[in-house]
């Protein structure tokens, strides 16, 4: 996966357009490396209702929690159960194994609002 | 804002790629790889902390243990020159109610009577010298090395290898101390520590200790021995259920309440607060630090209400708070210590509000991990 086909939030989410039309997204590099060791995550069940910016999940590290904010609008497709038992897979892996949610967006048009990779790295760099 | 302090090894640290953060006013790793793999070396092999942040005070002069023994918790009288022990210093005011809190927790090592050395917290240690400065008679001179001396926490299985490899005395008992040389400057080898792991704490001159700090991560290859920072420190001293003081113990909460009553010496004539803490131990304390094992995923943090059962849901009546929270790396789940109403009995499974979600725990008895300490 190269992070730099990827669209970013400001929340440290990435998003991956499929050929299908649906979304995948996960957390940034940046975002785990903050974390630290993530020992539990929370995710939308299938079906759920996202919307573009609201909570939808939590990620979980020894020494903190965050919110995850949904990227776009739309319903979930599938979630990464594998994280269940495998939550470290997020550190190792942010863009492959890691996924969090696979979702149809509702708006496709909505993903081009999203930051590049160019505009992501220049915020990390200001954080 | 006063600019944060530094130890003698900041700049190792950030060489190692630590992630440096505030900690009691001074700039300290909290992780280098990561807090599990840290955690779990030093539950496994060997870790080296660098503690330099925590206070350092030699008590001198005649009557020195005989001052000391009027003022803190613990008898002093209870260990000989050469050993160490954990002690309080609470507070004392002419009004019972305010009286009987925390000011610190604290390690006191009795080389004679006339010689004591302390290890107070990072943050409270300007308190606590001043508290001894108050007090102290004529005579007895509370001498301040918070800067002059540093600490390299030695933990682990293979700790006492490590020790023996760098020359130094490795083989007496836990919660002594013993006298050694580094590169002909004194260090103190005290078999203490924070994990609940067979270590060690060297207090040595910080002239030595980045060569010190250095000779013992050389021995990595033959030892295992993996930087370790505040981060694993705190889910090691959690599994054991050792209080941290600022959220199990403060000015307002009490040696009774945080189940430290084995730490006074309640047949003393005087120390600090216990005339407040003789009464809380009668009438029993309002409020009981107990552990919390997870029954579910909830990870418990800080300042988390703890509710009775009540279905699925949070209904039930809130009993108390969580002081102590994380995920344990031994045990993979959840674990907390928490002040609980004294009703609360050990077995009782209770709730805690996880940002809103009722999240499953058992009251438990700690240590949440069995400790090694005196292996």
């Amino acid at each position: 996966m190269d992070p730099t086909q990827l669209r970013y939030t400001a929340e440290h989410e990435w998003v991956r357009e499929e050929a299908d039309g649906t979304a995948v997204f996960g957390i940034t590099a940046f975002a785990q490396d903050a974390l630290g060791d993530i020992v539990y995550v929370t995710m939308p069940a299938p079906g759920a209702a996202l919307s573009a910016g609201v909570a939808c999940g939590e990620v979980e590290s020894t020494k903190s929690v965050s919110d995850i904010y949904a990227p776009l609008d739309g319903v979930v497709i599938a979630r990464n159960d594998t994280l269940d038992s495998a939550p470290e897979s997020i550190n190792a892996d942010p863009y492959g194994a890691g996924w969090l949610v696979t979702m149809q967006p509702s708006d496709p048009g909505q993903l081009a609002g999203l930051l590049s990779a160019a505009e992501y790295a220049a915020l990390t760099l200001k954080d | 804002m006063n600019p944060l302090k530094q130890t003698p090894l900041a700049e190792r640290h950030v060489a190692a790629g630590a992630k440096m953060a505030d900690f009691g006013g001074w700039e300290m790793p909290i992780e280098y790889t990561g807090v599990v793999a840290e955690h779990t070396a030093v539950r496994s092999a060997v870790g080296i902390f660098d503690v330099s942040h925590m206070g350092k005070v030699r008590i001198q002069g005649p009557g020195a243990v005989a001052f000391l023994n009027d003022l803190l918790t613990n008898d002093l009288d209870r260990i000989t020159s050469g050993q160490a022990q954990y002690t309080m210093l609470c507070k004392e005011s002419e009004v019972l109610s305010e009286s009987g809190g925390v000011i610190d927790d604290l390690i006191v090592y009795r080389w004679a009577d006339d010689d004591i050395f302390m290890v107070p917290n990072a943050s409270n240690a300007p308190s606590v010298v001043a508290a001894l400065r108050a007090a102290a008679p004529a005579g007895v001179e509370i001498v301040d090395l918070h800067n002059d001396l540093g600490i390299i926490a030695v933990q682990g299985p293979r700790s006492k290898a490590l020790i023996e490899s760098m020359g130094m005395p490795d083989d007496h008992d836990y919660m002594t101390m013993a006298e050694s040389k580094f590169r002909g400057e004194p260090v103190t080898v005290c078999r203490t520590g924070y994990t609940g792991e067979h270590g060690y704490e060297l207090v040595a001159p910080v002239s030595v200790l980045v060569e010190l700090w250095d000779a013992l991560l050389a021995r990595r290859d033959e030892f295992g021995v993996v930087r370790a920072g505040l981060g694993a420190r705190d889910t090691l001293r959690t599994e054991m259920g050792y209080p941290l003081h600022g959220q199990d113990l403060s000015l307002d909460i009490s040696p009774v309440q945080a189940g430290l009553a084995w730490a006074v010496g309640w047949d003393k004539p005087e120390f600090a607060g216990r005339a407040a803490l003789v009464a809380e131990r009668e009438s029993g304390p309002r409020r009981r630090l107990r552990g919390l094992k997870s029954m579910d995923r909830g990870i418990p943090r800080p300042h988390m209400e703890v509710r009775q059962v009540a279905g699925d849901a949070l209904a039930g009546a809130v009993i108390g708070e969580v002081t102590s929270g994380t995920f344990s790396p031994t045990l993979k789940q959840g674990i907390a210590l928490a002040l609980l109403d004294p009703s609360v009995n050990i077995g009782d499974e209770v709730v805690v509000d996880v940002r809103g979600r009722a999240s499953k725990f058992t009251v438990t008895k700690p240590p949440f991990v069995e400790p090694s300490t005196r292996t």
